[in-house]
């Protein structure tokens, strides 16, 4: 857990912690931490490959822009999920806020999520839902929160991005595609579009990474079931 | 001074007035003492044991099963005015210790006739008598007798008229005795007690030598439930919410210490707020587990305020706790007074807030239910395992997996598809990537279904799950592969 690194660095960097050995020691310590910022794999080896650290970040914000619901927008998290749920010791939760359909639970124990720490919430407005996603992103319990929104200003947005910081967990939001030109504070933005055959992944931003389109031997929802 | 017998300080001890002693009605006897000689009749030891003087009170008309339940704790709460220790003996009669409280009245007498007041001033028929062992006054108050004995001495004098039936013994021992030409219980005491207990089980000489109060038989108190009620009145009429909540900290800081105090915890609060005209306003403060944890208590209240919307100003309010429940071990958290958990929430917390704010049925689980048909095979879920004892030891279940791939979302009805795009189906436009997989269920409750289920790549990409009803020939999407 991203938590628990940051408290060996914290130990690291005081200066009372006497460190044999202090050179080779930083170095190898210095490097793994900056690049260990822990990731969850996305399943897919073609996207690893494009993101930093090979895999979806933690602890930090992430928008997919689309227009349409079925284009394996959930599937391409799903493996990052059960991992999320994975770690040793505890099962954080998962939060599911405002779906556009029901989540089906026979799908989601098929590709196995743990279903006991999952958690669907249905407010009944755009405000409501950005509240709940910033208690349960700074509630540090939670690994991912999932949020499907109509749109939503930039402000909303950056204050998610900060309680998703200090609870250390992922944030997935879901947006039209008409917000593409807006700014926003998320880490990773990714534009989901019908393509000829399969569905078309584009990264738009990503933070120490480079945008553009990323191509799919097979389909995005296919590949992991 | 001479210290006394061993004998009779361990009777004090094994007669002492625990409430935790079993509530069986023979409890724990000394698996020798049933079937061993009687004790000798010692002088010390039998006055000792007469320390106690148990009045035992018989209502003919409550042994009915459809007199109404938990009459006997209500009555209970009338008869602790006379004594601490009172206890229930089902079905229909209660035994009070009142050794402690005849000084106080004056004469046994007296508080005898005190207590029977009680009932009729309820117009309850009562049949009440008092003795120095708990079955004597039993069988002497359902035998309809009012005795007041206070010396051990007389007990088997006054027992062997009563008829044996009084004894509410099983019905199968009793018409054995009545075979036997046994009617009253002198004639079951002359005897032979191996003989009685091998015949009747060492139970019936138990229950002699208690009547007799040759054997202890410690009873337990009965302990009325408790709850915590506490009221603020304010002294001009307030509207704002931010007022009550600064009223309502003192309140709930004080639950908070009743439960502490109580190693106990509640799943509910209930707030009333009262108008000068208006009913009263009813807010239920719920929380995703038991718990006496102020911080939480506070944090559900304030949620649940910072929404409400007031009808009138209000008078008063009141705090009011559901039914106590015991913590479970988990959820004591020796060190949670020293530095709580960092600022960090729990998952209890985070469902207590977002149910507070957004409504109980907004936040919710789900889980998969063993079931053909899409739409049944899952469900809500609301009481949720938020605490981690719970899990601990269970290993991950992945349920039986279904052989075709299902959908993540699930439309809540099927849609049914439009003339044009079962064209473009045939055409072959859409790709038909599995299928068919036919469910045809449910005929035993109405809504059964006959479908043979596809999934479907459309042409730019989407996945649907789409079915065929059998019977209409009519083609649905019923999910989305997102």
């Amino acid at each position: 857990m991203p938590r628990e690194a940051l408290t060996l660095a914290d130990i690291l960097a005081d200066a009372r912690v006497w460190k044999l050995s202090l050179s080779s020691w930083d170095a190898s310590a210095g490097q793994r931490l900056s690049s260990s910022r822990p990731v969850w794999s996305t399943g897919r080896d073609a996207l690893d490959a494009r993101l930093p650290g090979g895999g979806w970040p933690t602890a930090s914000l992430i928008e997919v822009l689309l227009d349409e619901p079925g284009l394996g927008e959930v599937q391409l998290f799903l493996p990052a999920l059960v991992q999320s749920q994975r770690v040793e010791g505890e099962t954080p939760w998962l939060v599911w806020i405002a779906p556009p359909h029901e989540p089906f639970a026979p799908a989601l124990a098929q590709h196995g999520i743990d279903l006991d720490r999952l958690l669907v919430v249905r407010p009944v407005s755009a405000t409501e839902a950005l509240w709940a996603a910033e208690q349960a992103l700074g509630s540090g319990v939670c690994a991912a929160v999932l949020l499907w929104l109509k749109g939503t200003d930039d402000r909303w947005l950056r204050r998610l991005k900060l309680a998703a910081e200090a609870g250390g967990a992922l944030g997935i939001f879901f947006r039209p595609e008409r917000h593409r030109f807006e700014s926003s504070p998320a880490a990773l933005r990714l534009l989901l579009t019908r393509g000829n055959e399969y569905p078309r992944l584009d990264i738009l931003k990503v933070q120490g990474g480079r945008p553009g389109p990323v191509e799919f031997e097979s389909s995005l929802s296919a590949a992991s079931s | 001074m001479r210290p006394r017998g061993l004998k009779s300080a361990m009777a004090d001890l094994f007669e002492a007035p625990a409430a935790e002693a079993p509530a069986a009605r023979h409890p724990a006897p000394p698996p020798s003492a049933a079937v061993s000689p009687p004790p000798p009749p010692q002088k010390e030891a039998a006055r000792a044991r007469s320390r106690h003087l148990w009045y035992a009170v018989v209502f003919p008309a409550l042994g009915e099963p459809q007199s109404p339940a938990g009459i006997l704790e209500r009555l209970c709460l009338h008869a602790q005015r006379f004594t601490p220790w009172v206890s229930i003996d089902p079905p229909n009669a209660l035994l009070l210790e009142i050794r402690g409280s005849v000084k106080l009245f004056g004469s046994l007498a007296a508080l005898h006739a005190d207590i029977d007041a009680v009932w009729s001033g309820l117009r309850l028929r009562a049949q009440s008598s008092t003795a120095p062992s708990t079955l004597a006054a039993l069988w002497l108050a359902r035998a309809g007798q009012k005795a007041l004995i206070e010396d051990p001495g007389l007990l088997a004098g006054r027992l062997a008229k009563l008829p044996v039936a009084c004894t509410s013994w099983e019905n199968s021992r009793l018409s054995t005795l009545r075979t036997m030409g046994v009617n009253r219980i002198g004639e079951l005491m002359r005897l032979p007690r191996a003989g009685i207990a091998r015949r009747f089980g060492s139970g019936a000489v138990l229950d002699l030598d208690i009547a007799l109060a040759r054997q202890a038989a410690p009873r337990r108190a009965f302990a009325a439930r408790e709850r915590f009620r506490e009221r603020c009145d304010f002294e001009t009429e307030v509207e704002t919410v931010a007022y009550i909540q600064k009223a309502l900290e003192p309140l709930i800081e004080r639950c908070a210490r009743f439960l502490r105090e109580r190693q106990a915890g509640v799943q509910a609060l209930e707030l009333k707020l009262r108008h000068r005209t208006e009913p009263v306003t009813r807010v239920r403060l719920g929380l995703a587990s038991v718990t006496g944890n102020p911080l939480r208590l506070a944090d559900v209240s304030m949620q649940k305020l910072s929404r409400l919307e007031l009808a009138a100003p209000i008078l008063s309010l009141e705090l009011l706790s559901g039914r106590l429940q015991p913590l479970s071990p988990d959820s004591i958290d020796v060190f949670a007074c020293l530095g709580g958990t960092d600022g960090r929430d729990t998952a209890p917390q985070l469902v207590e807030r977002l149910r507070a704010r957004l409504g109980e049925q907004a936040v919710y689980g789900i889980c998969p239910v063993p079931e053909h048909r899409p739409e049944a095979a899952w469900q809500r879920v609301q009481v949720l395992q938020a605490d981690d004892a719970s899990r601990r030891g269970r290993p991950h279940r992945r349920a039986d997996a279904p052989e075709m791939p299902r959908p993540v979302w699930l439309l809540n009805e099927p849609a049914k598809l439009r003339d044009e795009d079962v064209e473009q189906l045939h055409r072959g436009c859409s790709m038909l990537e599995e299928g068919p997989e036919r469910i045809e269920s449910g005929w035993w409750d109405g809504k059964d279904v006959a479908r043979d289920y596809y999934i479907v790549r459309q042409a730019g990409g989407a996945r649907l799950w789409i079915f065929q009803e059998r019977r209409s020939q009519c083609w649905y999407v019923h999910g989305v592969f997102a």
